[in-house]
């Protein structure tokens, strides 16, 4: 464990220990916390707002606006309402002895809402004529204009702003006041958009509040009396409504798991109780014999084999067993035998998987893994490892040994490690660990770990709700409900998080830290290549944004970012280049890691037309520009080529900024190139300055959500250039 | 922070010490790091962000009376911090378990060792939340915020004689209870 010392603590703690644990104080590395984009934008505008006030020491025209009469209005345009707490104030570049000015709320403002007027205040009457004639919007777009006493609001005639862009409004000296007094010079407000919105929410687990302050368990109750625990593993019903235990004197019993009376269903003798998949029956051993109970009916049949069963259970709806040979299944005269067991030694099956394919076994103190259909043993973990369940698709195994559990393939390979303890695998993917002290709830993979109480929880099993579990303590059975794990992230969303933060690092020109995401060939790819992990130089590195996004491939899991920096002169974006990450989850730590990384043409802005995002899907790519376009241009200057470079056949449309292709049918994993041509116009009839090329992959799975998805990525926090931490 | 980086801030609170209206830079430059720094202590999103609110509201406000003591800005605003968040704690405590705040799943080692490794740091952590307030704080600024005691001293109020002191007591009272910081078996 790497653990990072300050020499400024030598002086203070002096002792080995105090340094030792200091320093281990330190290497706790806090994660990032929820955070609402919308909360920042928000507080930033509140304070400007103060400030304003603050500046002019008078009240502010907000204020004053929302009086009556001027209530009225706003609540007439309920876009004002989205910015009502802000006020940047702006001046034109007035000389001194000019009074005409205008102040907008947006002015430098970040995360702008898509859906919302640009303010203009002015502080006395305007000419409205000439005015709006001397708004000049950048990148080009259709809006319309409306006044409110001395207030300009320009609206997008389209009803909202492109994503992720940078609005330059000029308000040129063409205007004049209703006295006729001319802006003695231009002036440009500007503000970032958001990013869209994603087509879904993304979950976001929410911070738990505990049961009582020591358990987020509930219901927790003793079902049966003090008897010494049980002889077999217990088994739940179907319906999680009762729980099957055989006692230390081989009854099998029967208790509901809201509490209730015990039922005998065997008085002695039994072993290994097993419920059939679909919930209808009960197999269990009585005197060497297999006795199925069906609940429906009431009534029990018995299969007599030879030699005597030592363990029942259930593959594929069909009661399998095993013997001191091997394991058994019935055949159409016969029991037929899938695998043999080992002759030497003292072997014990103890599960045999629900599909039939794999089962484990002990053999004196070893764990095995048995594949039936080749009868390869493979040995699990060391000696004395106990066996806790099978995954819920069967593909994966729960054994532990007194350091630690381990979830294991069924080749026998280790793929994750967790604490020690009793453990249980849910149908909902969680895995319960209990043991004397206390019990965890934690995924497969490690994550998610939650300590759910504090006491003993012996041997517990999950119900098939994946919600109640049995539990022994002090001998006696028990049930309580434990809370559901926060939904798991899809793996757009893992590599959404490596993305971010690998973007973010490289924002603050923290390269050290950005270089933590990258795995070797990642590393190779910034040291070389023209790539450069921190961006310095004028333009400078200002914000980034999300072109677009897709899952590429799923063995591995692979993820393809396009993501825009843009770099900015002033308070104006100037240029922007691309870079095309490829993150994959790596096959050893299981995280996302940028794997490859290649960099594109620098592009100067202002420049006609721009692309700002992508969403691919099978059958369609969505195409978003910055800029309103001249709808005839739009067919032949936005195609879609094949690797060979021949167009791809699709029909074409175009509204509200967005082309849309649609009739495609992209192969999984296949290359494809967006294509935007010179001849395409902005309403301004500015052409496209040079052609745009977007290299894109068909997605790799149809119809999975988060295959593609649009820029949910929140764009870098401001536009501040810099966003180093004082320490 | 660089000389240069320190230079460039300083510009940024004398502007705004003229014209609040240049506050917005400053709160850009430090909002994520308070705002980290809040949740890690109040462990809830809709309180995280009342106290970041407030924070930076008595910071915009506190500007005209600002003193450049030569510490960084954020020192400043982290004196506000704690302040903020000891007002809401008088009244209510913590959300959630401390073992949601500290990131225990570094990358690298054996995975058992890890998990040892984590287990202690969670037992730790833990316990420097029990600790007295003064030495809490202390604890959290330099070991969590990594800050230098002369900047823990203008945010606590103190010297940075007493601070030190209070980390010394503070790390000196979690190794007398080293038993509890053992991992359960």
């Amino acid at each position: 464990m790497s653990m990072r010392h300050d020499p400024e603590l030598d002086d203070v703690l002096q002792d080995k220990e105090l340094l030792r644990l200091g320093e281990l104080l330190s290497s706790a590395v806090r994660p990032e916390p929820p955070l609402d984009d919308a909360f920042q934008s928000e507080l930033r505008r509140q304070l400007m707002h103060q400030a304003w006030e603050m500046g002019e020491g008078r009240p502010s025209w907000w204020k004053r606006a929302f009086a009556p009469p001027g209530m009225a209005w706003i609540g007439a345009t309920a876009g004002l309402l989205l910015i009502a707490s802000v006020v940047v104030y702006t001046t034109t570049h007035q000389s001194a002895s000019s009074d005409v000015s205008y102040l907008s709320p947006i002015d430098g403002g970040s995360g702008i809402a898509l859906q919302q007027p640009i303010l203009v205040k002015f502080n006395q009457p305007m000419d409205h004529r000439t005015t709006e004639a001397a708004v000049q919007i950048a990148p080009a777009t259709n809006v319309t204009y409306s006044w409110q006493i001395n207030t300009l609001a320009v609206q997008p005639t389209s009803g909202n702003f492109a994503p992720n862009t940078q609005y330059q409004v000029t308000i040129g000296p063409g205007a004049t006041t209703a006295t006729g007094q001319h802006l003695p010079s231009a002036g440009t407000i500007t503000f970032v958009t958001q990013p869209p919105a994603p087509p879904t929410p993304s979950p976001s687990p929410t911070p738990r509040a505990p049961a009582s302050p020591t358990s987020l368990l509930t219901g927790e109750r003793q079902l049966a009396p003090e008897g010494g625990g049980v002889s077999s593993p217990l088994q739940w019903s179907a319906d999680s409504s009762t729980v099957y235990f055989v006692t230390v004197k081989g009854a099998l019993e029967v208790v509901p798991a809201k509490g209730g009376d015990v039922t005998i269903i065997a008085p002695d003798g039994a072993s290994s109780p097993v419920i059939a998949p679909a919930g209808d029956r009960l197999a269990y051993i009585r005197a060497g014999k297999i006795e199925i109970l069906t609940f429906a009916a009431g009534t029990t049949a018995e299969v007599v084999v030879t030699p005597a069963a030592t363990m029942v259970g259930w593959a594929k709806d069909k009661v399998v067993w095993a013997t001191s040979d091997g394991l058994y299944a019935q055949g159409v005269n016969k029991p037929m035998q899938l695998a043999p067991l080992p002759t030497t030694g003292d072997v014990s099956v103890l599960s045999i998987a629900s599909d039939g394919m794999h089962a484990v076994y002990r053999q004196d103190q070893k764990l095995f893994l048995l594949e039936i259909a080749t009868a390869k043993s493979t040995q699990l973990g060391q000696a004395s490892a106990s066996f806790y369940g099978w995954s819920p698709s069967g593909t994966q195994l729960l054994y532990g040994g007194a350091d630690h559990l381990v979830v294991s393939d069924t080749q026998g390979n280790n793929v994750s490690t967790l604490t020690s303890g009793e453990a249980s695998w849910s149908s909902q993917d969680a895995i319960l660990i209990g043991s004397d002290s206390d019990l965890f709830q934690v995924r497969p993979d490690g994550t998610s770990g939650t300590k759910l109480a504090n006491g003993t929880y012996h041997l517990p099993v999950w119900a098939p709700n994946g919600t109640a579990f049995a539990f022994f303590r002090g001998g006696a059975l028990w049930t309580a409900s434990a809370p559901l794990l926060p939904p798991q992230p899809t793996v757009m969303e893992l590599a959404t998080t490596t993305f971010t933060k690998f973007m973010q690092a490289r924002l603050k020109g923290q390269g050290g830290e950005a270089a933590i995401y990258l795995d070797a060939n990642g590393k190779q790819a910034y040291s070389s290549g023209g790539l450069s992990l921190v961006i310095s130089g004028e333009p400078h590195f200002t914000r980034f944004y999300v072109l677009t996004q897709q899952i590429t491939s799923t063995q591995p899991d692979t993820a393809r970012f396009v993501v825009r920096i843009v770099l900015t002169q002033g308070k104006l974006d100037v240029a922007d280049f691309e870079e095309t990450l490829t993150i994959i989850r790596d096959a050893t730590t299981r995280q996302l890691l940028i794997d490859q990384a290649t960099l594109g043409t620098r592009r100067d802005l202002g420049k006609g037309a721009a692309v700002v995002g992508v969403v691919v899907a099978a059958g369609s790519i969505q195409v978003a520009f910055d800029s309103d376009l001249d709808p005839g241009t739009v067919p032949d200057s936005v195609v879609l080529v094949d690797a060979k470079g021949k167009q791809v056949e699709a029909t074409t449309t175009y509204a509200n900024r967005t082309v849309t292709i649609t009739g495609l049918e992209l192969r999984p994993g296949a290359q494809y190139k967006l294509v935007v041509l010179p001849a395409l116009r902005d309403v301004l009839g500015h052409n496209v300055a040079s052609e745009y090329n977007l290299q894109l992959l068909g997605p790799a799975v149809k119809n999975q959500t988060g295959i593609v998805v649009k820029p949910p990525v929140s764009p870098s926090p401001s536009p501040s250039p810099s966003q180093n931490q004082s320490n | 922070m660089s000389d240069l980086l320190r230079d460039e801030e300083g510009d940024l609170v004398e502007r705004a010490k003229q014209d609040p209206r240049q506050f917005g830079a400053l709160y850009d430059r430090h909002f994520q790091q308070i705002y980290r720094f809040v949740y890690s202590r109040v462990r809830e999103q809709t309180a995280a962000e009342d106290v970041t609110s407030e924070i930076f509201m008595k910071a915009l406000k506190a500007m005209p009376r600002y003193q450049d003591t030569g510490r960084p800005f954020a020192a400043w605003l982290y004196q506000i911090a704690v302040n903020a968040i000891a007002d809401r704690y008088r009244t209510l405590r913590p959300a959630q378990s401390i073992d949601d705040f500290h990131d225990l799943s570094v990358a690298g080692p054996a995975l058992e060792d890890l998990a040892a490794h984590r287990d202690e740091i969670r037992r730790i952590w833990g316990l420097v939340e029990a600790l007295p307030a003064q030495q809490k704080t202390a604890l959290v600024l330099k070991f969590q915020e990594d800050m230098k005691i002369e900047d823990i001293a203008v945010a606590m109020g103190k010297t940075s004689g007493a601070v030190k002191l209070l980390i010394h007591r503070g790390v000196s009272r979690l190794r007398d209870e080293a038993d509890a910081l053992r991992p359960v078996e």
